[in-house]
């Protein structure tokens, strides 16, 4: 397998570095079909006899082993260099759609957890920051940017993603055209072994464009001296094992963690949500099922937006200012939602927007700010621990909206006042995670790597 | 040729990609019909 390595990668004189975003983008829209799983979830409850929530967990143990596979896995990728890393990835993703599919036609849930649970959780994490050291070292002048670009793609996937499963399971399914129709197990079965096909001949064709920089390679006209005399923008570099015991690390994981929180509180819920706001007192919404699909569409783009243009806006205005705007401004965006939100549906649809389009660039602009931090040399091992706090407010966010809205009445039956205490609590959330931002400071000189350890650690890496 | 590289792999990735977001907003016209 030496010929994943590292050394094998690194790009000859002359490489165009906008072959790199692309890369990164075929594995992030392969991956991001992780928010598509609505599409079968109600195959999925039929074919197994299950309930909801049982289906549900698969979608659970796939988002908190993303966290998990990123943090333990993160030093790994950062040491074998992205290729290999992106081809485990294919291999995890892939294999757990063909697993999953396996349990989908021997009626075997656990299987299903296993594979796209368990096995494609593993995918799903590796994959996720497989290209974002690589992206931030191929455009330091740009980190923002680049890694927008790829994390857009996350977003991105489940727009794709969608349709397609959409007219895969038509086309497997003999009984499509009937009123009423449920896709059966034996198509959604097909479709995971198709998905499994795609994904893994697309996220080849990005581990095999891949490639890392040369050593002390800079982009023409790129000026390093600008970055360093920022103030939060560091020229040192901090070890993944260091960084996770600095103040600095554990704001930005509440931050990142209250953002998330707050943004699935309100995508979760999205479709009955808007419907609730604007139900009527005889219990009829304003809002019908096909318009609340088309806001749920539009929170999509705004999620895949918003991680392209807030992560590339980071880089004029500063990561820790962005995140004051994310946080900040959502707060009185959540708060006006909650008060005067049921006022008009326009209203309540472009604050939702904007509030989605700052959840997105929260995650995109995550890995900008750690380089700023903590320097380039284990920004993608540190970037994995970082993203536990995805995996913890993934089972917060929904936990809070459902708790409270169990608390006052049925689904169907909500109001708009029904939602009030959750969207408060977000608020809380959300002024918490602006005070961890505020306590963002440079990382003391303790913390470090001295520059023989750092030679001596790229030298390693040189060797594996 | 090196121009025609970058062309054909953004390619690859833009044409799913506007493809998902062109599905997407012919849903979010119901949000405006």
């Amino acid at each position: 397998m030496s010929w994943l390595d590292r050394d094998r990668t690194i790009a000859p004189p002359g490489f165009n570095r906008w072959l790199i975003p692309p890369a990164a983008l075929a594995v992030h829209l392969c991956i991001g079909q992780a928010y598509a799983t609505s599409v079968y979830k109600t195959a999925l409850v039929a074919h197994f006899d299950a309930s909801l929530v049982q289906i549900g967990v698969i979608f659970s143990i796939a988002i908190v082993m993303l966290g998990l596979s990123a943090a333990v896995m993160g030093t790994w990728v950062d040491t074998h260099g992205p290729r290999k890393a992106m081809f485990f990835a294919a291999l995890f993703w892939s294999g757990g759609f063909l697993v999953g599919s396996l349990g989908i036609f021997s009626n075997q849930l656990w299987l299903v957890y296993l594979g796209y649970g368990f096995i494609g959780g593993i995918g799903l994490g590796i994959g996720y920051i497989s290209p974002v050291s690589t992206l931030i070292k191929w455009f330091p002048d740009r980190p923002g940017l680049a890694t927008g670009m790829a994390i857009m793609g996350f977003g991105g996937g489940a727009l794709i993603a969608s349709p397609v499963s959409t007219a895969l399971l038509a086309f497997y399914d003999p009984n499509s055209g009937v009123a009423g129709w449920v896709p059966s197990g034996d198509s959604v079965g097909k479709l995971f072994l198709t998905l499994a096909v795609i994904y893994l001949a697309y996220m080849m064709f990005g581990a095999f464009t891949i490639k890392v920089p040369a050593p002390g390679w800079t982009p023409a006209g790129f000026d390093p001296s600008k970055v360093r005399a920022k103030a939060l923008v560091t020229n040192n570099h901090v070890s993944a094992k260091n960084a996770i015991r600095t103040r600095q690390f554990w704001s930005l994981w509440v931050v990142l963690f209250c953002n998330v929180t707050a943004g699935i509180g309100i995508l979760e819920q999205a479709a009955p949500m808007i419907q609730d706001f604007f139900r009527q007192n005889d219990g009829n919404s304003l809002v019908s099922a096909t318009v609340a699909g088309g806001f749920v569409g539009l929170l999509s783009l705004a999620n895949m937006g918003g991680r392209f243009i807030w992560s590339a806006t980071s880089d004029k205005t500063g990561r820790k200012n962005i995140y004051m705007v994310y946080l900040g401004v959502g707060t009185v965006l959540y708060l006006l939602l909650a008060l005067f939100g049921p006022s008009t549906t326009t209203l309540y649809v472009i604050l939702a927007f904007v509030i989605i389009s700052f959840y997105g660039g929260g995650f995109a602009t995550a890995p900008a700010y750690l380089r700023d931090l903590f320097g380039t040399f284990q920004v993608g091992a540190i970037h994995g621990r970082l993203l536990t706090a995805w995996s913890a407010a993934g089972i917060a966010g929904p936990l809070i909206v459902n708790s409270f809205l169990d608390a006052q009445g049925a689904p169907g039956e909500l109001t708009a006042a029904a939602y009030q205490p959750a969207l408060l609590t977000m608020v809380g959330l959300l002024i918490v995670g602006f005070i961890a931002n505020l306590f963002v400071r440079p990382v003391h000189s303790d913390h470090h790597e001295p520059d023989r350890a750092l030679v001596g650690a790229v030298a390693k890496e040189a060797r594996a | 040729m090196k121009n025609i590289q970058v062309f054909v792999v953004w390619a690859l990735v833009g044409i799913p990609l506007a493809f998902g977001i062109f599905q997407t907003l012919a849903k979010v016209t119901a949000l405006f019909g």
